[in-house]
């Protein structure tokens, strides 16, 4: 089975300005541990252009997360702010691409849309 | 938004952003499951006991000056004070909050001799999430207290969701779990003093306060925060009238609108906070029709909140949070109940009209500033919220915007403004089914596609997307006003039921109607009539709903209560529709009303008849200040001078309440720089 945190990020690359207003800027590191170890991994967002690296490099924003969580986040099992409330992860730096980052974040597995739902059916209960 | 719960009358309340203190007329805060008393930031109560003694007595309140929003003093003595004892320890409580929570105690000895007691502060906190307050359960974790040298730390740790409050004190204190002590002697006609300070700590990375990790959000300082409040002020239109409560409630505003404003965690502009005490956070609608009331005051409002509900735009599906690509948030809350998912507001997008009124904010607040840079810059999100309407908006495909819970279990029923249970229901008081259309959400959905034409058309350079939004609404407003029109009572109904049946409750939202201007010109007369009739308004303001519906109810809060908001945007809605003696008398009947609340609108007031009560009655649990009702005043001013921009000046129209001889409103800024408008003729 394919690697859900390495496919996450070659689909950002590939993705590039379709997910990302053209005016996002910056630099974001994500700091995976596992097993005693670290990984990073290096994204630059510029005019909606993703490039991803294994760099560790100074960033705009650092989030360092349990890789098995990073993995549920990026697989839309964990909500980005909701994880942050929690400390699920840490995060260090200009919160304010953490929005970006939420926005290439998968929706979670099993989302509707609501004119899925059939017409007239009562909901209250 | 729901309705809250509690009295909070004879309360004293610290205000800045989403950090506020509650305590009682002596300063003190008790333990209290319903009424939010405490210290609160970022949705969490981090004291919810904090109570002064002198030799184990509760100690007696003189009087209480309320400095700013931001700072209170307290005036106190020991033992109850008579006509034949006097007291001979007072002690002053100055409190401010800003960053940090700081008292200074001061404890003056009045007598001959030397006072020797033991003063005591009891510290505590439950560390409830807010709507733990409201609904209040069973805590997962349990809170723990420590000493530390000279502090008190208190702790409440679950998971990795780690929040403390730590309390020092300058003065040397024996500090236990439950609070300070110290062993005091004062010399006749002498004094002490202790700084206690509390700090509240939202754990982030490593340990460190959350907000410290984060560049762009530097923690405020008191100081400033008056400097900031004076330059505030100063900076707005000056007010010139013989009508004293406009007078009283204009000023009033200014300064609430200050004390609302709020920065959250992720974004690092200032934007108001919908009200306290429920409230401290962004509400979407709050505050994109905030901010419309406040474009002639302090414009400066819309564009950091236009440009925080962009970032924020949904970009995906998820049922719990009710999110569609394309639709702005409703609610932020950053409470343990939405960090474990309990509650959905992380953020929260359950609202069916702050998608269209982002687009209606975009448009107006361009025609004011000029700021075309913002409309370019936002067109991307401007065009997803114009699409949403069509798609996501539109559940039942008939060209209407349609709301129907996807969370059934924390998501609202009712996604409009009314979004009590029972708020939308038919004249007999039987409840709709879902998915609901209201009425007003037609008229919000009508001027997005209209203004929409207007951008895109003068910025976006896609007059072929003008020319389809141009048709869309056109099309709207004849299928609207077809199946909308109640028949036999010659007015809109509240919404339509999922068969495409007519919800017909007579009720205040089709006030908004006319704002919008959806309304065919030859129905507004009847409309009016209406708004202005016996059933609808009380002599105070127009009813949330009739009098004589089956669900009307002077005191419910979404069925038959007076909201200052709601009157302000009807009578801006008459005024546009040419109805200015009736625009008028909802305004003169709103800011009369203030009067009886020290310029402070509060949230809504009872239904009751004018001639019944008097005065306007505060509805019981009511929010004060409550931003959109604090904006009332500002919109109301505009209505009466009517304030249009017309190219690039500003076009002055008054049109005044009998009564009422003369309105200046000098400074007025805008895409003309700064002008004047006045009653008078010039």
């Amino acid at each position: 089975m394919a690697d859900p945190v390495v496919e996450f990020f070659d689909g950002l690359e590939r993705a590039e300005s379709t997910v990302l207003p053209v005016r996002v800027n910056g630099t974001a590191r994500f700091d995976l541990n596992q097993d005693g170890e670290t990984d990073h991994w290096y994204v630059a967002i510029q005019e909606g252009a993703v490039s991803v690296s294994h760099e560790m490099r100074d960033a705009d924003v650092v989030l360092n997360a349990e890789r098995g969580f990073f993995e549920r986040l990026v697989t839309g099992r964990a909500n980005l702010f909701a994880s942050l409330l929690r400390r699920d992860f840490t995060v260090e730096g200009n919160l304010q691409l953490l929005m970006p980052i939420e926005r290439i974040l998968p929706q979670p597995p099993g989302a509707h849309d609501p004119r899925a739902f059939a017409p007239g059916r009562n909901d209250r209960t | 938004m729901s309705q809250p719960a509690g009295r909070t009358d004879d309360l004293v309340h610290l205000l800045d952003g989403n950090t506020f203190v509650v305590s009682d007329r002596r300063g003190d805060i008790t333990p209290s499951p319903t009424i939010p008393t405490g210290l609160f930031s970022f949705d969490t109560r981090f004291l919810s006991k904090w109570l002064l003694t002198i030799d184990g007595q509760r100690l007696h309140v003189l009087s209480v000056d309320d400095l700013q929003f931001f700072e209170t003093r307290f005036f106190l003595v020991s033992g109850e004070p008579t006509r034949y004892v006097d007291a001979t320890l007072s002690v002053v409580r100055q409190r401010s909050i800003g960053g940090s929570f700081d008292e200074r105690l001061t404890v003056f000895n009045h007598a001959l001799e030397p006072a020797e007691f033991r003063l005591r502060v009891e510290i505590g906190s439950d560390f409830a999430d807010l709507f733990e307050v409201k609904d209040v359960r069973q805590k997962v974790a349990q809170p723990t207290a420590s000493v530390g040298d000279g502090y008190l730390r208190l702790s409440y740790q679950r998971e990795n969701f780690l929040r403390e409050t730590i309390a020092s004190s300058t003065a040397p204190a024996r500090v236990d779990e439950h609070g300070m002590t110290f062993d005091l002697r004062i010399e006749p006609h002498g004094s002490w003093i202790t700084d206690l300070h509390v700090e509240t700590l939202v754990t982030g990375a490593r340990g460190r306060h959350i907000q410290a990790s984060l560049k762009g959000h530097a923690v405020e300082l008191k100081r400033r925060l008056n400097e900031q409040l004076g330059r505030w002020v100063a900076e707005a239109p000056q007010l010139a009238c013989r009508w004293a409560a406009l007078d009283q409630a204009y000023r009033r505003s200014l300064v609430d609108l200050a004390a609302l404003r709020f920065r959250s965690l992720t974004y690092g502009e200032d934007i108001p906070a919908a009200g306290l005490p429920w409230f401290m956070t962004l509400f979407g609608r709050d505050s994109l029709l905030t901010c419309l009331q406040a474009l002639p005051v302090k414009p400066e409002l819309a564009p950091a909140t236009l440009r925080m509900l962009a970032v924020t735009q949904a970009s995906k599906l998820d049922d719990f949070r009710e999110r569609e690509p394309g639709k702005i948030l409703h609610e932020v809350r950053y409470g343990e109940s939405v960090a474990f998912e309990d509650q959905p507001h992380s953020p929260y997008y359950g609202a069916a009209d702050t998608t269209p009124l982002f687009v209606v904010l975009l448009d107006e607040y361009e025609r004011w500033s000029g700021d075309a840079e913002l409309v370019r810059f936002l067109e991307a999100e401007a065009r997803a919220a114009l699409d949403w309407i069509d798609s996501y908006g539109d559940l039942l495909g008939t060209g209407y915007v349609w709301y129907r819970r996807r969370n059934l279990r924390t998501g609202l029923e009712n996604q409009c403004w009314k979004d009590s249970w029972d708020a939308i229901s038919y004249r007999d008081g039987r409840l709709p089914d879902f998915p609901r259309a209201t009425c007003e959400l037609q008229g919000y959905a009508y001027d997005a596609k209209v203004r929409g034409a207007r951008l895109a058309r003068l910025f976006w350079n896609d007059p072929a997307y003008a020319d389809r939004l141009e048709a869309e609404a056109a099309q709207l407003r004849e299928r609207f006003n077809r199946d909308f029109w109640v028949a036999d009572g010659e007015y809109f109904a509240l919404a339509l039921d999922p068969d495409g049946g007519q919800v017909d409750a007579l009720a205040s939202n089709m006030g908004h109607l006319l704002w919008s201007g959806i309304v065919d010109p030859c129905r507004a007369g009847k409309v009016a009539g209406h708004l202005l009739g016996d059933r609808l308004f009380s002599g105070w303001g127009v009813r949330t709903l009739a009098e004589g519906e089956g669900r009307f109810n002077p005191v419910g809060y979404h069925v038959g209560t007076v909201w200052p908001f709601d009157n302000s945007f009807i009578a801006w809605g008459l005024r546009r529709y040419g109805f200015s003696e009736e625009a008028g008398r909802i305004a003169k009947a709103v800011i009369d009303a203030a009067r009886y609340f020290d310029g402070r609108l509060p949230e809504a007031f009872a239904g009751y008849d004018r001639s019944l009560t008097k005065y306007p009655v505060r509805y019981p649990t009511a929010c004060s200040p409550q931003a959109w009702s604090t904006g009332a005043p500002l919109l109301f001013l505009r209505t009466l001078l009517g304030l249009e921009p017309q190219g690039d000046r500003l076009v002055v129209d008054p049109a005044l309440p009998d009564g009422v001889s003369q309105i200046e409103l000098l400074d007025v800024p805008g895409r003309w720089g700064r002008t004047d408008a006045s009653s008078r003729p010039t």
